[in-house]
């Protein structure tokens, strides 16, 4: 059996999916829960193959929800757990999240985004991004990060592990289908090897020592009779949480400097706002980019900023307003503009940003 | 001179050839059920539920009132519908993933409350639609793509038995079997005592039909019918489990 | 052994003795398609009669479907689904398509893209007439920039699993970033492979300009063969 998954630096060629894969066996991953739902298979598949190479663990459950639920005794009993899942899974997943939340437990879910509502398709879209950072029935305290490239999603599995047990809130990789299955380029590493410190798990339950003699029982609930025992975990959590937010919300921006319209998008699709705007600025028509990485806690105090400059934010997604509303709700009481570039369930090329956004600027393609 | 196969006269001729692999089991099954459906001149009362997975593919092939589901929702659905209008005869058809796995609280639950239903659950031991995976009742040793070394029973458990879990759990007036497309007349029998079971309003109807998958079992002609008539009734008997007494059953 | 030598280009229809049968097989996203598109394209080229058949049958995305049309109008024959006549994709789509069992029937030179599974070349029994078929050669597709396929031993452990296999193809490469040294790389490790294996590497195959940058043989003798990208058009 092969001790080290990943020994030095490598340049590799891969799928999302199988990033995804490797990038929890880099983050010491002991166990992973799934069930199979199109586009997120192969992260199982290669799992699955490195079980008995690398010592590690596999179920496949009934459905989502058990999976989510498997996750949560994975990680009470103190080991790396994580599952992966999409469309009408994740909206399953929502029940197992919920508890999650509540008793603040450090699953890690890997979302690969497909067409929605319902089965749909089986392709790629935005449209879990409301599922994904706010689904359950509470207050959201969730991180999530939205990845657009291959070497993000193996950077950002092995950062949501350390984050899920560092700061003890659900952790979600959110990516889509499109990252699932396309092959790009990307560098393989060990952790340490970077200087990455692994976040060691904890068991929650099954630590030595009897339980009311060596030690206190480890018991925990998710339920309360009053409305003021609840009001005052909640004000713990949240207050936790937004301790945090600045410290973990991540974002990425380019040329917003004096700019009067700044294209927002999120994971692949801030590749295509990306290029629009390097391909604009050499028609000499200047915009600003801007990509929040953690939908959840979103970089509030930069959107603030920005909406405070800025006079247009065009906000692309393959959603119909899911990227928007967080937007929205984040620059409240700026006179910013959000003009929106929806495709529910399509892809959005580079072509279109720049066709777009030269209508807004009054010149002619 | 062409030869214009013979359909059962409910399928939907405007959608065949249909869209299941070469040497699927669903074909003979849906054959089978169709006969069934115009024997007993049903065909404008059935509801047909069709879950996610291979059965999707049966979404448009009767001429039957039809409605694709969720994966494992299928008996929900059915049920709700039956509930709501009893005259009309509900039909869940569903693979062993949305029957054994996703689905099995729902089976559980419509078998005990003895609905007045009838679930065809189609067996070929894995997940065909999404490239094979492991199933319920795949069978030990078997390779899938989520049991690539072969099924250990010792950590996923053994085949399920679905017929045989069903019988056990359904009231008097209940009617189970397990069919194999090996031997079409006798599963072309178990199914339509199923759907009469429904008709004469005693309880639940529930027949698994061990079926065929070349594509994902990766075997040809030969090694297909071996499979489906020697391996797996190793694990799955077939014949009739549970036959209410008006039916001659004990 | 080098196959590719007996066969005199431009001679018409060949009988079904001499014909040209290649089963092309090996890990995820290794590039079987695209070598086995490129190759039926090559075939054409010289006068050949060519039908190319998709027989990807784990997950429908990356597979000849898409490109289908481009590839018949420049004259191969494809056995794959038109999408539009698909029902669910990936949820209810990874459906095998008739003719394709069939593909050895037809006359001409038969180059099939089998797709990963847990199987490895078993899906040959899916093909009617693969047993008998005597012109049938099995070759895999290794990419030596993929995690799975990194070292000797599981090259050659991956190659093993999916036993019958007649050769080998050097498909090393890393997208965009490819280098005429990540090839031969690449082209080194196969070999060494393909000498415990006691099989022969076929070819090495590169896009345009690595490809001329190499030459018309890899530094181990091994053809080179040019590929043109059709694949990223190929996504659903």
């Amino acid at each position: 059996m092969a001790d080290k998954p990943i020994g030095g630096e490598k340049r590799v060629f891969m799928t999302g999916n199988e990033v995804v894969a490797y990038g929890a066996l880099a983050a010491g991953a002991d166990i992973m829960y799934g069930y199979p739902i199109t586009p997120q298979n192969e992260i199982m598949h290669y799992w699955t193959r490195m079980v008995p190479k690398y010592g590690k663990r596999f179920l496949q459950t009934e459905d989502e929800l058990s999976a989510g639920f498997t996750t949560i005794g994975g990680v009470m009993a103190g080991k790396k757990a994580f599952t992966a899942t999409a469309g009408p899974g994740n909206v399953l997943m929502q029940e197992p999240m919920s508890m999650a939340e509540a008793m603040r437990l450090p699953t890690v879910t890997v979302v690969q985004q497909r067409g929605g509502p319902s089965t749909a398709t089986v392709i790629y879209s935005q449209q879990e991004v409301t599922l994904t950072t706010m689904g359950g029935n509470g207050e959201g305290l969730r991180i999530v990060y939205s990845t657009a490239t291959h070497q993000e999603l193996f950077d950002y599995t092995i950062k949501a592990f350390n984050t899920a047990w560092k700061y003890r809130f659900p952790t979600f990789i959110l990516g889509d289908g499109y990252q699932a299955k396309m092959r790009e380029s990307l560098t393989l590493y060990d952790p340490a090897d970077r200087h990455i410190e692994m976040i060691a798990p904890e068991a929650f339950v099954g630590k030595p020592g009897m339980p009311g003699v060596d030690r206190p029982p480890a018991q925990y609930r998710n339920t309360y009779s009053m409305e003021e025992e609840l009001a005052e975990v909640l004000a713990k959590n949240i207050g936790e949480y937004e301790a945090i937010a600045d410290e973990i919300s991540e974002y990425e921006e380019i040329g917003t400097e004096g700019a009067d319209l700044v294209i927002v998008a999120h994971g692949v699709v801030s590749r295509a706002a990306k290029l629009a705007v390097r391909d604009l600025a050499e028609e000499g028509i200047r915009v600003g980019y801007f990509r929040p990485i953690t939908l959840r806690p979103l970089p509030v105090a930069k959107i603030r900023e920005l909406a405070g400059q800025a006079k247009t934010f065009l906000v692309v997604e393959s959603a119909y307003g899911q990227l928007a509303r967080l937007i929205m709700e984040a620059a409240f009481g700026n006179t910013v503009k959000i003009v929106p570039l929806y495709k529910p369930g399509v892809g959005v090329t580079a072509e279109e940003v720049i066709t777009r956004v030269k209508e807004l600027v009054g010149r002619s393609t | 001179m062409t030869i214009e196969p013979v359909m059962p006269k409910c399928w939907r001729v405007d959608t065949k050839p249909h869209k299941f692999c070469p040497g699927c089991g669903h074909g003979l099954v849906l054959k089978a059920l169709g006969e069934a459906i115009d024997e007993l001149g049903i065909q404008d009362r059935v509801v047909f539920g069709c879950d996610i997975g291979c059965s999707l593919l049966a979404w448009d092939f009767f001429n039957l009132d039809t409605v694709q589901t969720h994966h494992g929702r299928t008996l929900p659905v059915i049920t709700g519908l039956k509930r709501a209008n009893p005259d009309l005869i509900g039909v869940a058809y569903m693979g062993d993933g949305g029957g054994y796995s996703i689905g099995a609280q729902h089976l559980v639950s419509s078998a005990t409350r003895n609905e007045k239903i009838t679930a065809i659950l189609v067996n070929n031991t894995q997940y065909g639609m999404t490239g094979g995976q492991m199933a319920p009742t795949t069978m030990p040793g078997q390779k899938t793509e989520t049991s690539p070394y072969g099924r250990d029973p010792e950590t996923t458990g053994t085949p399920t038995q679905g017929p045989e879990m069903v019988s056990t759990i359904t009231a008097e007036g209940a009617y189970v079997a397990r069919g194999s497309v090996f031997n079409m007349r006798q599963l072309k029998t178990f199914i339509q005592k199923a759907l009469e079971n429904q008709m004469a309003g005693r309880g639940y109807s529930f027949v698994e039909a061990l079926s065929l998958c070349p594509t994902n079992w990766r075997t040809n002609a030969e090694e297909t019918w071996n499979m489906v008539n020697k391996v797996m009734p190793e694990y799955f008997k077939v014949g009739e489990l549970k036959v209410p007494a008006d039916m001659g059953g004990r | 052994m080098n196959f590719f030598s007996s066969i005199a280009p431009g001679k018409g229809p060949r009988t079904i003795s001499q014909r040209i049968v290649e089963a092309y097989i090996g890990e995820y996203a290794g590039g079987k398609s695209e070598v086995a598109l490129n190759r039926a394209l090559d075939l054409v080229g010289e006068g050949r009669q060519v039908t190319l058949v998709d027989l990807d049958i784990v997950e429908p995305c990356y597979t000849l479907r898409p490109i289908k049309r481009l590839l018949e109008e420049r004259g191969v024959s494809v056995l794959a689904w038109e999408t539009k006549d698909t029902v669910g994709l990936g949820e209810a789509g990874t459906v095998l398509k008739a003719d394709a069992r069939w593909a050895l029937r037809r006359e001409g030179d038969v180059i099939l893209d089998i797709g990963y599974g847990v199987e490895g070349s078993k899906t040959l029994s899916l093909l009617e007439g693969a047993q008998t078929e005597k012109n049938l050669r099995v070759l895999a597709v290794i990419n030596v920039s993929r995690p799975m396929t990194a070292t000797l031993e599981d090259i050659v452990d991956h190659v093993r699993g999916m036993m019958p296999v007649h050769g080998l193809i050097n498909n090393t490469h890393l997208g965009d970033e490819t280098t005429s040294e990540v090839v031969q790389a690449g082209a080194g490790l196969v070999e060494e492979a393909a000498r415990v294996l006691g099989l022969p590497v076929v070819a090495t195959t590169a896009v345009g300009p690595v490809a001329r940058s190499i030459g018309p043989q890899d530094a181990w003798g091994h053809p080179v063969r040019t590929l043109t990208r059709f694949m990223p058009q190929a996504f659903w």
